[in-house]
């Protein structure tokens, strides 16, 4: 009779694949997966705390630092809240200009997700291509903003800059050009069998669990529900333009992949919308008062960021700092069902499930 | 010359010739090792639209490696507290001498080779499975689970790919009716043998690939999910000999695969002025660049598909390309 | 295998392309006007309303004034103006409410030391630090 033991093995904090600081205490049986018991908090910074003492302005540059691969959203979500409260009309040139850098942001995020997705099962091309095409994204963005991924570029009632001269007719360009590209990721990775054998059918929840485990973003979509708030509970401009919300039904690594490449295509539609519509002139700036003081009352907004529903709410008892700031943050959520997908897979699975739900430990700990 | 050595009677003048020649070939293989591995970080460099190395030795980073291999010696040599020292110092050598070994089999020209073993093929194979051992020694020994998952992957893996690869050799054997890798040269005079037998062409650089524990069948050494495998424990000089090992054994392998399927140093036909040597050279490098090419672009499989492949599709293949090496041999060759 | 091969064929086919990347300590990285580096200071333009001191999310600016040497002038000239860029994170809201411009952005950014005393940049630090200054800024 052999006897066989349950071996215990620590991934993370510092493995190479667990993007950034997260751990997982593994117990496995051979190379399979007995339990999983995630421990996240290492990059926990108190962001929520440290706001109760800060004015609202100063919030700002503090949420560049949660989902730090697509703060323009992050910056939104503040801003958002803040205005609602408020009741501030935002200048239109403002809007489209947030929705620009919002839509470049998530294609961007997009892409440092397809790539270091591809690094993680082992094709180490992919990343390289797609951080070129981030990097002229992170160029525009830091254009604009003065930064290449901390932008703090939002402002209460509006935007801190107008776009500087030629930018516009350079995000129209990179449009075609990025759809180019994007033709090549799909010879390269998307046909490629082997790929195809890592992901489909791996990580498969079905509708019922996704939306039990309070999942958004591609993670839900991957299911079938085409739910984006953006299309849903339009914020901004987002009414005023024409895109699809991909959803496909099969549920695992394989729909999740479909999913955020498709949403680059929408994001290009977006884009693409919005710089023709783009206003001539304009206030970037509605007129807020200096000392920004919302009201007593509390607020609850919602947007889609490229990980799934980023929400703030804001306890505010009228005084320049907030009574109590929270933030609803997707990574944290949809990382939650992670211990039920790793039960009963393969090691190398773990890599193929944990990189297809794309979470920022950033924004996990906040 | 050496033909003459090789059937010459043994003597002492003669040992110390085969020395000499040993350690010639020791260096130039150290030299391809050196600037394989640059090679292999230029073109991937180029694909990936970066320059690769390109600070160490001027623009084409040509001192880069030495650097590194400097930089490993002067490394401290760590052994972990827990790890089973004797086997853990033994692992390198038994992963890399092997390695080396299998060199001697291999007739890089018609003049240049270091032995005529009538059963050189099964000597190449044979010997390159003392590797594994050593391998899976340096999993076991390190007392971490890592490498110890890859220490295990890697022997599963090569001990599955073992099996088509010398399936797959089998037509060549036909083809030639010899084990000596000279005779089987000579026999591709006319026609090499990757076109007599694609499917065992094919059968065979795959699992050459698996052998060598490249993308996309780099499990052992899976820096995603194992960290680094069986090497993970290992730094400095120990550490060099595991990436030594794994150079050297493409260079093997990429011989190897030029002799048996490319023809050798036969030149293409209406270009046989050029020397043998160099044709066995561009081959060789053709080999070498499709490997580093099919790192470029591969993501890598798992476990469980691995060893489906091997036994499910490449081992089903090469008894096929046995039967069809058969019939070519019996319809076109009498 | 038709993806397989699609695949092979990309990567080969940039194989002869142009690199993108770019030679950064050889060649200095050219950032656009609006980057946010290190901070250069005008002791001369600043008026001590402590208003960066007070809208930094770090705390990381300090500054003192005195009264002004000529008995004539009404107001406060600076005395000691100090960043400690340990904790600073460039996020421009010191030189967005400045009245007087006397602090503003430049696009310098390399930032590293041997210790971290000497991320802890004072007055005269900040008042050399004058290239690439903002256009907008420019004295």
């Amino acid at each position: 009779m052999i006897r066989t033991e349950e071996m215990l093995l620590n991934v993370g904090p510092q493995h190479p694949s667990t993007h950034g600081v997260f751990r997982i205490v593994l117990k496995i049986d051979g190379e399979t997966i007995v339990e999983a018991n995630p421990v996240i908090g290492y990059l926990h910074r108190g962001t929520e705390k440290l706001a109760e003492n800060l004015q609202y302005t100063q919030i700002i540059p503090y949420t560049d630092r949660m989902d730090y691969l697509a703060a323009m959203t992050n910056n939104y979500v503040i801003c958002h809240a803040v205005e609602t409260m408020m009741n501030i009309e935002i200048p239109e040139r403002a809007d489209y200009l947030r929705v620009l850098v919002m839509e470049l942001g998530r294609v961007a995020s997009h892409l440092v997700w397809f790539g270091t997705y591809l690094l993680d099962i082992g094709a180490m091309s992919p990343f390289l291509y797609a951080f070129r095409e981030r990097e002229a994204i992170i160029g525009f963005l830091n254009e604009i903003s003065g930064a290449r991924l901390t932008f703090n570029y939002m402002r209460i009632g509006g935007v801190k800059w107008d776009a500087p001269e030629g930018w516009i007719e350079k995000v129209r360009d990179f449009v075609p050009y990025m759809r180019e590209q994007l033709a090549g990721y799909h010879d390269l990775v998307t046909g490629n069998e082997i790929f195809l054998n890592r992901v489909k059918g791996i990580g498969f929840y079905s509708k019922e669990e996704a939306l039990d485990y309070s999942l958004s973003g591609a993670n839900l979509r991957c299911t079938g529900i085409a739910w984006d708030l953006r299309k849903d509970e339009p914020y901004s401009l987002y009414d005023r333009f024409t895109f699809d919300v991909p959803a496909f039904d099969s549920g695992d690594a394989w729909a999740r992949y479909q999913c955020r490449m498709a949403e680059i295509e929408e994001s290009l539609k977006i884009i693409e919308q919005a710089v023709e519509q783009f206003p001539e002139t304009g206030e970037v700036i509605a007129k807020v008062p200096k000392i920004i003081k919302p009201p007593k009352g509390e607020a609850f907004v919602r947007i889609e960021s490229p990980r799934g529903e980023i929400g703030c709410y804001i306890a505010s008892e009228g005084k320049k700092e907030p009574y109590r700031l929270k933030f609803r943050r997707p990574s944290f959520y949809n990382l939650q069902i992670l211990p039920k997908l790793l039960v009963g897979e393969n090691i190398s699975n773990l890599i193929t499930i944990l990189g297809g739900i794309d979470i920022v430990l950033g924004e996990v700990d906040g | 010359m050496v033909n003459d050595l090789l059937t010459s009677p043994a003597g002492w003048i003669h040992a110390a010739i085969f020395f000499g020649l040993g350690a010639c070939l020791l260096m130039i293989v150290l030299g391809f090792v050196t600037y394989a591995i640059l090679a292999e970080r230029k073109v991937l460099g180029f694909m990936q639209l970066r320059p690769g190395p390109n600070r160490v030795g001027g623009r084409f980073g040509l001192l880069q490696t030495v650097a590194d291999v400097l930089k490993l010696l002067i490394k401290e040599d760590t052994i972990p507290k827990a790890a089973d020292k004797p086997l853990f110092i033994l692992a390198p050598v038994l992963a890399f001498a092997p390695a080396f070994m299998v060199l001697a089999a291999i007739p890089f020209s018609n003049h240049l080779k270091f032995s005529d073993l009538s059963i050189g093929l099964l000597y190449y194979i044979a010997i390159s499975g003392i590797t594994t051992v050593g391998i899976l020694m340096a999993g076991w020994a390190s007392n971490n689970k890592y490498s110890l998952l890859g220490g295990m992957r890697s022997a599963a893996q090569m001990i599955s790919y073992e099996i088509p690869l010398v399936i797959s050799v089998v037509g060549v054997i036909m083809f030639s009716g010899s084990l000596n890798l000279t005779e089987i040269v000579e026999g591709q005079k006319t026609v090499a043998y990757m076109f007599l037998s694609p499917l065992g062409f094919i059968v065979f650089l795959i699992s050459s690939i698996a052998e060598l524990n490249r993308t996309p069948f780099d499990l052992p050494e899976a820096e995603s999910e194992l960290v680094a495998g069986y090497h993970v424990e290992y730094s400095g000089f120990r550490w060099a000999f595991f990436m030594l090992t794994e150079y050297v054994y493409l260079f093997a392998m990429a011989a190897l695969t030029t002799v048996l399927f490319l023809g050798g140093w036969n030149p293409v036909p209406f270009l046989g002025c050029i020397p043998g040597i160099v044709w066995f050279a561009l081959k060789f490098s053709l080999i070498v660049f499709f490997m580093i090419w099919v790192r470029g672009t591969m993501p890598r499989l798992r476990a469980d598909q691995l060893m489906e492949f091997a036994w499910k599709v490449l081992l089903p293949v090469a008894l096929l390309n046995i039967f069809v090496s058969a019939v070519v041999k019996e319809l076109f060759l009498r | 295998m038709k993806g397989l091969a699609k695949g092979l064929k990309y990567t080969l086919s940039n194989l002869t392309k142009q690199n993108v990347t770019t030679q950064y300590p050889d060649v200095p990285l050219q950032m656009p006007d609006r980057f946010r580096g290190i901070q250069k200071f005008y002791p001369e333009k600043c008026i001590v309303c402590n208003q960066c001191a007070n809208i930094c999310p770090t705390d990381c600016i300090q500054l003192t004034g005195k009264p002004h040497p000529d008995p004539g002038k009404k107001g406060k000239i600076i005395d000691t103006y100090d960043i400690n860029f340990e904790i600073c994170i460039l996020c421009d809201l010191c030189t967005e409410v400045c009245p007087t411009e006397a602090i503003v952005m430049t696009n310098n950014f390399e930032l590293a030391e041997y210790s971290r005393d000497e991320l802890f940049k004072d007055l005269v630090w900040l008042d050399e630090n004058d290239n690439n200054v903002r256009k907008e800024n420019k004295a």
